[in-house]
Formats: C-alpha cells, sequence, structure tokens
C-alpha cells in the first residue's frame, strides 16, 4: 500500500468506526440534553440490544439468509433492537429516574450507575443463555461471535484500499436516522416539546406540555437509538461482550460533550471526529497512546471552545 | 443519644470506630473486618477529597483516582527501594499532599472556567490520561507491574505490646490504626476550612457563583483553591493505599471505576458532608468488599454455590446485586444518608439550570 | 502478627463456634478472580481443584479436607481488586486451619499476596502466574524476587512454566514457520507485555526482523486502524502477547477481514474455548498458533488421560488447559498433605519444597530451588476446523539438564518497560 492509500484506508476505517460513535452518542446526548443526566447506563443498554440481536440471528437462522435476504435480515434486526431498548429505557427511566426528578441532580448520576451495573449483570446472564449462537453458554462472560451478515467483500474491486459492504451499511443507516432525528426535534410537535422541556420544564409544564411524557418519549427515542446502533455495532466488529458498554457508554459521553451539549448536529460532529482522531493516531502515533490522544484533544478544544464544537454560549444568569 | 448522634455523627463514627477491634476480640472469626475496614478508611479520605471538590465547591469531578494514582506512584517512586530517593514513610507522605495539590493546580488553572459537565469531562479525560500515562512510560512508572516493595510506616504498633517499629504487611490492625489516626486528621482539617472564610466561599461560589463574584469573591481563585485540596486529600489516600499494600499495583487501581465509587459515596452519604462521607464509604466499601464477600463465602458453606450454569454462582449476580443497592439507595433517601445541615445543603434550592436541544 | 492473637482467636472461634473448628479438619482456600471477565477460565480451574479433592474422598489421613473458593475480584473493579486480595491473604492468613493457598490468576495478584502469606509461612501454589520476576533472580526487577520474601524462605512454588520460556519457544516456532518480520502487539498488562518482551528479544537472536512491538487498547471496539498498519508494514507474522479476555479474538477477527492473512501467533492466555467463540472459528482455521506450557489434555497419558476422562464425564466438555492446571495445583498440595510429617502450615511447606517427581495431569516434574516447576514441555497447538488441534511439543527436554538450557535472555531487554 502507497502512503496515500494508506491514509485513505485510515480515514475511511475512522469515519466508519466515528458514524457508530455519533449513532450512539446523538441518543446519548438527546436524554442529555433533557435531563442533563449523564447516562451512565446508556452503553449498557447499547450492549443488551446487541445481545438481542445475536438472539434473534440464532432464533431466525438469518446468518443463511443472502443477497436483498441480509438487507431484510438487517433492518429486522435494528427494528427489533431499536424497540427493545427504546422500550427497556423508557422502563429503566420510569423505574429508577423519574421518582428523583426533584431530587439533586447528583443522585440521578448515582441512579444511572446503578442502572448500569443492572443492565451489565442481566448482559452476563444473557450470554449464559444456553443457546448455540452463544456457544451453549460455557463461558457466559467471554466475548461472542457474531456472524457476519454482509461478507467483507470490497465494494472497490481488487483495489487495496478497502471500503467493505460492512462499511457502506453503516453509511447507508447511520445518515439516514441521523437525518431523521434532526427532522423529528426541529420540525414536530413532539421535538418542539421536547426543546421547551429542556429549557425550562416548569415553564412548558404551565404551557400544557406533560412533561412525563415527553421524558418519557425522549428516553424511548434515545433508547431505540442505541438499539440501532447495537445492530450496526455488532454487524461491523463482529462480536459483542457484556462489557462493551463501558467504552461505547464513554465514547458517546466524549462525542456529546465534545459537539457541545444537547446539540444532535454537535454530537455527530463529535463522534466522527473521535473516530478519526483514533485511527489516525493508531496509523501514525502508536495505538497505546490513542486513548489520550482524544481525550487531550478534547480537554484542548473545551479550553478554546469552553461549550464545544457547536455548543450555544451559556449566558449567565442575572 | 439520638440528639448526640444527631448533633455529632462524624464524632459518634469514629469513636465506634475507635472501638471496633475490641469489639472484633469476642467475635468469631468469620466476623472479623478490621482488615478490609482499613480500605474503607482509605477511600474515605480520598471521598473526602471529593467533597470538597464536589460537595463544598459544586464542580463535579469524575476524575479523583487520578490524583489517587499521582499520589500512589509518587510515593513510590520516593520510596522503593529501586529508586535513587529512598526517603521514608512519613516525609513521602508529606511530599505526595504537596504533589497532588500542584497536579490538582496544573489541571484545574486553565480548565477550571469550564462549566458544569464541561468540566466534569475534562476530569474524566485527565483520569484516562493519567492511566494511559503510567501504564506507557514504563522506564519511569514500571508500568503495568506496579512499584513494589514499598515501606510501611514506623510507628507505634500493636502485637505483643505497643511497640515503635516498622509495620508489617500481615499487622492489620496496626494498619486498621494508622488509617484511622490519618483520616481523623484529615476530618478535622476538612471541617476546619468547611467552617473557615476559605470553606465559606467554597460553599457561596457552589450556590451562586454570580452574587459570589459581585460580593468580591475571586471565584476562579477559590474554585483553584478546593481543586488542589481535592487532588492533595486524593493523592494522600493513593499514598496510604500503595503503602498498606506494599505496592503501587497496576494503573488500573485508579481507573475511572475509583472515581465513579468515590462519587458514589459522597452522594450516597450526603452530598457535602463530611459525616456523610464516612457513613457512605462505609456503606459503599463495605458493601463491595465485605458484604458481598461474606455472603458469597456463606453461600459456599451452606452448598448454594455451584460453578454449573452462570446463574448458579453467586459471584455472577454481584454486579446486579450493587446495582440495584445504589438505585434504591438513591430511591428512597436522595438527599443522602446523613445530608449536611439545611443551611448548607445543596440540593434545597437547586436552581432551575435551563438545559438546551436544539 | 504476633503468633498469639490467631491462637486467641482461634480460642474465641472456639469457644463460639464449637462445631465449626474441630482438630480434624484442614482447608484449602483459592483466590482467584470470579466476578467479571475472568470468570469462564477461574470456573474451569476452580471445577479441577473441587476434582482433585473429590479424587482423594475428600480426606487425607483422616482430616476432613474443606476448600472455600475466594473471589479476588470486585464487582466495582470488575476484575481482580488489590484490596481483596490483600485481605484474603490476611483471612487465611489468620485462619490456623489454612494450610495452603492456591492462587492468585494474575502475576499482579500474587505480588500483593505473596509477602502476607510467606510471613504466616503459609504455602501458596499458583496454578496461572507466568511473570518470571516472582521466583527468579535476575529476570525481573532488581530487588525481585526477595521483595516477596520478607522471611527469606520460600513459600510459593507455580506449576506453569515461566514467561521467558514460552515466548522463547515462540519465536523458535515462528523461525520454523519462516516468519522474517513479524510485528508483535501486548495488552499492556504485566503478563502480555512480558512474554512479547521476551518474543521480541528471542526473535532478535533468530534474525527475525521485529516491525513493531505496539501495546494495544484491550477495550477498543476494533482493531482495522491498526490491521492497516500492519498491512502496510508488510509483515508475515503478527503475535500477540495478550489475553481472551484482552481481546485477542478481535484482533484475530480483524486481521482476517483487513485481509491480513499471515500467522497469528498467541501465548497460552488464549488457549481456551473462548478464543475460538471469541474470533470465529474461520478466522482462525490452519493461520493461528498457540503456544502452551504443558501438553493439551487429548495429548495427555497416565493421570492426564484419566483426569480428561473423569472431567468429560462430570462436565460434558474436554478440560480446558485452565481446569487441568487447577487440578494440578490441587493434587500437587494434597500430595504434600499425605507426605507431610505434621499436618500443618509448616509441615505442608517443607513437603511442597521437596516435591521431586511428582506425577500429576501434565507430567512428571519437580519444584526447583525458587519453587518453579521444573516441567519444560511446551506444545505448539493450532486451530482446525474450530477445534484446538495438536501440532507438536515445543522445546521439550528433560527436566534434569534444565537449569543449563534455559534460554539466555539478556535480562535488560527481556524486562525492559515490563
Amino acid at each position: 500500500m502507497t502512503d496515500a492509500e494508506v491514509f485513505l484506508q485510515q480515514l475511511i476505517t475512522g469515519l466508519s468506526n466515528g458514524m457508530i460513535i455519533a449513532l450512539i452518542a446523538i441518543g446519548y446526548t438527546m436524554v442529555y440534553g433533557i435531563v442533563e443526566l449523564i447516562n451512565f447506563a446508556h452503553g449498557d443498554l447499547f450492549m443488551l440490544g446487541s445481545f438481542l440481536a445475536l438472539t434473534i440471528v440464532g432464533a431466525l437462522g438469518l446468518e443463511s439468509w443472502s443477497g436483498m435476504g441480509s438487507v431484510a435480515a438487517v433492518l429486522i434486526l435494528i427494528a427489533s433492537s431499536a424497540c427493545f431498548c427504546g422500550t427497556l429505557n423508557w422502563t429503566v427511566d420510569r423505574l429508577a429516574y423519574r421518582p428523583l426528578r426533584r431530587a439533586p441532580k447528583l443522585s440521578l448520576l448515582v441512579a444511572a450507575i446503578g442502572a448500569s451495573f443492572v443492565l451489565m449483570n442481566l448482559g452476563l446472564f444473557w450470554g449464559g443463555l444456553p443457546l448455540d449462537v452463544f456457544s451453549g453458554g460455557i463461558a457466559a462472560a467471554a466475548p461472542k461471535d457474531f456472524p457476519d451478515l454482509f461478507p467483507d467483500l470490497n465494494v472497490l474491486g481488487n483495489s487495496a484500499v478497502q471500503i467493505t459492504r460492512t462499511d457502506v451499511g453503516v453509511f447507508a443507516v447511520t445518515i439516514p436516522l441521523m437525518i431523521g432525528l434532526t427532522l423529528l426535534v426541529k420540525m414536530t410537535k413532539l421535538g418542539k416539546a421536547m426543546r421547551a422541556v429542556a429549557q425550562n420544564p416548569t415553564a412548558a409544564a404551565l404551557m400544557g406540555i406533560s412533561v412525563d411524557r415527553v421524558i418519557g418519549a425522549t428516553f424511548f427515542i434515545g433508547g431505540a437509538l442505541a438499539g440501532a446502533a447495537s445492530v450496526m455495532y455488532a454487524l461491523y466488529n463482529n462480536s459483542i461482550g457484556f462489557q462493551m458498554g463501558y467504552r461505547a457508554g464513554m465514547d458517546a459521553f466524549t462525542a456529546a460533550v465534545l459537539g457541545g451539549i444537547g446539540s444532535l448536529p454537535g454530537a455527530m460532529l463529535g463522534g466522527i471526529g473521535i473516530g478519526l482522531i483514533r485511527a489516525m493516531s493508531d496509523q501514525y502515533v502508536e495505538s497505546k497512546w490513542t486513548n489520550a490522544i482524544v481525550f487531550g484533544v478534547l480537554i484542548l478544544v473545551l479550553i478554546f471552545r469552553p461549550s464545544g464544537i457547536l455548543g450555544a454560549k451559556q449566558r449567565e444568569k442575572v | 443519644m439520638v440528639a448526640v448522634v444527631r448533633r455529632n455523627p462524624t464524632a459518634v463514627m469514629l469513636l465506634l470506630a475507635l472501638a471496633w477491634p475490641a469489639v472484633e476480640l469476642v467475635l468469631p472469626l468469620r466476623f472479623h473486618i478490621a482488615g478490609s475496614l482499613r480500605t474503607v478508611f482509605i477511600f474515605a479520605i480520598l471521598a473526602l477529597g471529593l467533597n470538597v471538590v464536589s460537595g463544598f465547591t459544586g464542580l463535579l469531578n469524575l476524575g479523583i483516582a487520578a490524583f489517587m494514582a499521582i499520589g500512589a506512584y509518587a510515593f513510590g517512586i520516593l520510596t522503593c527501594d529501586t529508586y535513587p530517593f529512598q526517603i521514608g514513610f512519613w516525609p513521602a507522605l508529606l511530599l505526595t499532599l504537596i504533589i497532588g495539590a500542584m497536579a490538582g493546580f496544573l489541571l484545574g488553572a486553565p480548565t477550571i472556567r469550564l462549566r458544569g459537565d464541561y468540566l466534569a469531562i475534562v476530569t474524566l479525560g485527565f483520569g484516562e490520561i493519567v492511566q494511559d500515562v503510567l501504564k506507557n512510560l514504563q522506564a519511569i512508572t514500571k508500568g503495568m507491574q506496579g512499584i513494589n516493595p514499598l515501606p510501611s510506616p514506623t510507628c507505634c504498633a500493636s502485637g505483643g505490646g505497643w511497640t515503635w517499629r516498622e509495620l508489617q504487611g500481615g499487622d492489620h490492625l496496626s494498619w486498621y490504626w494508622l488509617t484511622l489516626a490519618i483520616l481523623s486528621v484529615c476530618v478535622l482539617a476538612v471541617r476546619r476550612l468547611e467552617r473557615s472564610h476559605i470553606g465559606r466561599a467554597w460553599i457561596s461560589v457552589r450556590e451562586d457563583e454570580l452574587a459570589s463574584r459581585a460580593m468580591g469573591i475571586r471565584v476562579d481563585r477559590v474554585k483553584l483553591l478546593a481543586f488542589a485540596t481535592g487532588a492533595s486529600l486524593a493523592a494522600l489516600s493513593g499514598a496510604l493505599f500503595a503503602s498498606s499494600l506494599s505496592s503501587t499495583g497496576e494503573p488500573s487501581n485508579y481507573d475511572f471505576q475509583v472515581s465513579i465509587l468515590a462519587l458514589c459515596i459522597i452522594i450516597v452519604g450526603g452530598i457535602g458532608s463530611v459525616a456523610g462521607v464516612l457513613i457512605g464509604s462505609l456503606v459503599m466499601i463495605g458493601f463491595n468488599s465485605i458484604v458481598l464477600v461474606k455472603v458469597a463465602e456463606w453461600m459456599q458453606e451452606v452448598g448454594w454455590s455451584s460453578t454449573s450454569n452462570v446463574l448458579a454462582s453467586p459471584n455472577n449476580w454481584k454486579y446486579l446485586i450493587f446495582g440495584v443497592a445504589l438505585v434504591l439507595m438513591v430511591r428512597f433517601r436522595p438527599q443522602g444518608l446523613l445530608p449536611p445541615t439545611i443551611e448548607d445543603d445543596p440540593a434545597h434550592d437547586a436552581p432551575d439550570e435551563p438545559g438546551a436541544l436544539r | 502478627m504476633s503468633p498469639t492473637i490467631p491462637s486467641v482467636l482461634s480460642a474465641a472461634c472456639l469457644l463460639l463456634f464449637p462445631c465449626s473448628g474441630t482438630a480434624q479438619e484442614l482447608k484449602i482456600v483459592s483466590s482467584l478472580p470470579r466476578t467479571g471477565n475472568a470468570n469462564g477460565q477461574t470456573t474451569s480451574m476452580v471445577n479441577g481443584i473441587r476434582m482433585a479433592i473429590e479424587e482423594v474422598g475428600g480426606h487425607v489421613d483422616g482430616y476432613t479436607i474443606l476448600y472455600e473458593d475466594m473471589d479476588d475480584a470486585s464487582p466495582q473493579r470488575g476484575n481482580w481488586d488489590p484490596m481483596i486480595e490483600a485481605s484474603n491473604a490476611e483471612k487465611a492468613a489468620a485462619n490456623p486451619l489454612v494450610v495452603a493457598y492456591i492462587g492468585t490468576f494474575n502475576s499482579g495478584a500474587a505480588k500483593i499476596s505473596m509477602p502476607i502469606l510467606n510471613k504466616a509461612g503459609l504455602a501458596m501454589v499458583s496454578p496461572a502466574n507466568t511473570y518470571p520476576g516472582l521466583t527468579k533472580p535476575g529476570l525481573g526487577e532488581k530487588n525481585e524476587p526477595k521483595a516477596y520474601r520478607p522471611t527469606g524462605t520460600i513459600n510459593y512454588f507455580r506449576i506453569v512454566p515461566t514467561d521467558d520460556l514460552q515466548g522463547a519457544v515462540a519465536a523458535d516456532w515462528a523461525k520454523e514457520l519462516g516468519a522474517k518480520k513479524v510485528f508483535v502487539l501486548n495488552d499492556r498488562e504485566l503478563y502480555g507485555v512480558g512474554i512479547a518482551n521476551v518474543f521480541v528479544a528471542s526473535c532478535a537472536k533468530l534474525g527475525i526482523k521485529v516491525l513493531g512491538n505496539e501495546g494495544v487498547d484491550t477495550k477498543a471496539p476494533n482493531y482495522r486502524s491498526l490491521v492497516t498498519k500492519i498491512k502496510a508494514l508488510g509483515a508475515d507474522l503478527v503475535y500477540y502477547g495478550g489475553t481472551t479476555q484482552n481481546n485477542a479474538g478481535q484482533i484475530a477477527k480483524d486481521l482476517r477481514g483487513g485481509g491480513v492473512r499471515v500467522p497469528f501467533m498467541v501465548p497460552d492466555g488464549c488457549f481456551e474455548e473462548a478464543f475460538i467463540e471469541a474470533a470465529g472459528a474461520e478466522n482462525l482455521n490452519d493461520t493461528t498458533y498457540i503456544t502452551f506450557g504443558g501438553l493439551p489434555a487429548d495429548q495427555l497419558t497416565g493421570k492426564g488421560a484419566q483426569f480428561a476422562k473423569s472431567y468429560m464425564e462430570k462436565f460434558g466438555t474436554e478440560p480446558e488447559a485452565y481446569a487441568v492446571y487447577g487440578y494440578e495445583a490441587a493434587s500437587v498440595v494434597l500430595d504434600a498433605l499425605k507426605r507431610a510429617k505434621s499436618k500443618d502450615r509448616s509441615g505442608v511447606l517443607a513437603a511442597l519444597k521437596e516435591t521431586r517427581d511428582f506425577h500429576g495431569a501434565i507430567g512428571s516434574w519437580s519444584f526447583d530451588e525458587n519453587g518453579d516447576t521444573t516441567n519444560r514441555t511446551m506444545s505448539g497447538q493450532t486451530v482446525r476446523d474450530g477445534e484446538f488441534v495438536f501440532v507438536k511439543a515445543l522445546g521439550a527436554e528433560s527436566p534434569k539438564d534444565s537449569t543449563n538450557s534455559e534460554p539466555k535472555i539478556d535480562p535488560l531487554n527481556s524486562t525492559k518497560g515490563s
């Protein structure tokens, strides 16, 4: 591979990885924007989504579907994981967070940390199910192989630079979801209600908005995005494990803050930025410094832009 | 009696801790927890530091463990016999306090103006960077090997009468006294600080930054001081942690999970309250490293434990139990177990900060 | 701790729980990370330990053998927790019934408990630690291993060959496979870095070019950009010093997905079904090489074959390497207990030191003067049709001349930065 090819390849890898991070991050930042909760459970929710996807792959034998069948298979997985994670996120909100709406913000944070442990443990049990896709559950904690529904064919033919069909799939799923979500927040009545609640819950309630319902809907949508992202993650990386939520959640949080809290385009930008930095650092620095470089860049950005890349300047309250 | 406990829960808890080893003498072996309680004390010092930053001053810090790591490694480098310094336990302990404060100052100086969760992620990122640096700069930190052996303090120690000698690794009672004594000194110091003009400035900044500024408080300087104090205490806890294990252990002993644990301690205990830090440490660390351990042990004894499938082993339930306990704790005591008294309660009047969704 | 305190405690214990501590009971404990991601391996180890105890009927010379499976991990850490390892060791040291401590899984954890148990005169047998510095002078830091032996006597034994041996035979094997330019990855942990550094040092001696020795981020979702880098450098073999839990499966997957089809070599930290499960058989078949400090179950003869058979009957699967290690550790302890003149700590410790030509499941071996096994039998495996397949014995020598034939690795190079 020539230097230019290597650079191009890293660009593609970085973009794909970044898209997946962005997809998790926009679900994250929505909830974040409205309830101001650093949702530590988001990553673990995402993890459970991928476990559901793997279970469905096994139950329906999706591995053997080919051609357009595999596209259908992916759509089935996305739909089911999204519904599942959305519902689960709504339930977690209902049980763990909603009773704390009026409590100090930080106790909400602890509830999220607790929820994260619970979900992670559920993932451990899930991985121990005696199913063929989990290798009979011999080692519940071990990472699970996620079958390659799109064999990694290079869409560029025999070129040294590889764009696999999975890369294309990641783009094809992520971009419409991002656009759809932005439209939802900007154009629909629900979106307007969400923005109102984010601005001022008390005023929103006075205007007749059912704050709890709007927050519940936000948790559902945020969870659904995590579910969709989990399917793309599993297809792209071909392996899942019960502890993968930690890094995913951390990346999403970083992306959300880097972009500016509550800003959907910001979260996308942040996610893609992190993906690109990771790829370039792996190639041109050394992979052991990658994580430090990501956070170093984050700190630098925040020093110069204290509200993230696309975050609005916070006014001093008077 | 109840009134005394109400009025001064901190002192009561420290006195109970003082009495515990005597109680242990008459308890059967399985109830001996003094060895694990020293962990509680060490983490209480860490949480005290975090409480200064997040509790008094209201700055969310998700990277307090980084300062603990800095303390542990500074202590290791200053005392281990593979390094040229070897200055001994007590001088090193004092130096780690200063080094910790300096590290806090260095991180705080450029970032202290950031608001809310933006500062939180900077501290989180700093924690990750410290992890990577400790792992990667193997020539200095020995990477994952950890620095060992580390000296124990020479102090008045029990065991065949009280003598002035160097503590041994297995001397867990002496370690108990030592960590308890240092914790008590820290508690005293933090309470003094809390009631000094600095402490009032911290709380004032937490309650209303703009008004504080108008009153002539130099907000950035006050925040920075809180940051450095917290970092200094965290470094002290790191040094004690490393010394009590005779090894710094791996850098991942000071990772994000530890910061989260410290945060859970102060919130479960009652944010902004020194007594809360103590009870929070007891509850959280006690749960993690005493109760769960004992329960698993007991289940083995009665034969409820097997390795035949994932559900049968009690170890596989620990995350779930831990998580549910956290959720329930904040559900029923959102203000914490021992919240601060009303006049300096951060929660009683949380301002309606506007969020944003664009 | 002064000798009076435990006796006072045990007296108090007897007073309150007269049935719990009769003189005819002795206890073996193990301290392994049972919570979190090493749970799979340690479960098979504990199975092995339990089988060894069951095999002697739970009794040795009229003493009932109690066993406690202690967890040195905590949910908060998700991995071994130094504080819990320390308190496990202190707990074992304080309980006069405990005659042997089987553990630890992680070499880092051993560093914490070794000095505590050493002072208590309690024998410690590790079924898994491979970091050389724990026992061998000159291979680790300059204060190792005496830092772990405050009393100056040896109480720590291990039944697995150390990294310096395994890394060296791996390099020999790589040369046989025709490698000329290798790329080395490590997981930045004690075990992985140690073995990767030995591999690099041995490669240098064998004239194999090392293109890089990079620490990886073990929590990364994938390693595609790293693979692109390896591909561009044109390595003809990739070595990963690391374990299944540290994402070895994902690395294998991304290598193949990224079109790097050169041999992939890993150490015994990946010698478990979970590795194949995580990587996917199609990514490993015929191109993956696994070294292991011992012989795999299907190559064992005599006692080992018998163990494999009864394990199969009991648990329905072939015993994994870790199960054999666990079994072997417990067996050698029970053997020592049987030979011990006094059935207590010091008796067991003395008998363990004198273990010579022990006929165990992984062959016949002794403990040398450092407490290391004299077993030098290493084996090489590959993966075929989704199963581990034994290829050959590596670096096998008779145990007698082993002291002269240890690979001489410059300690400065081999441990730099590990």
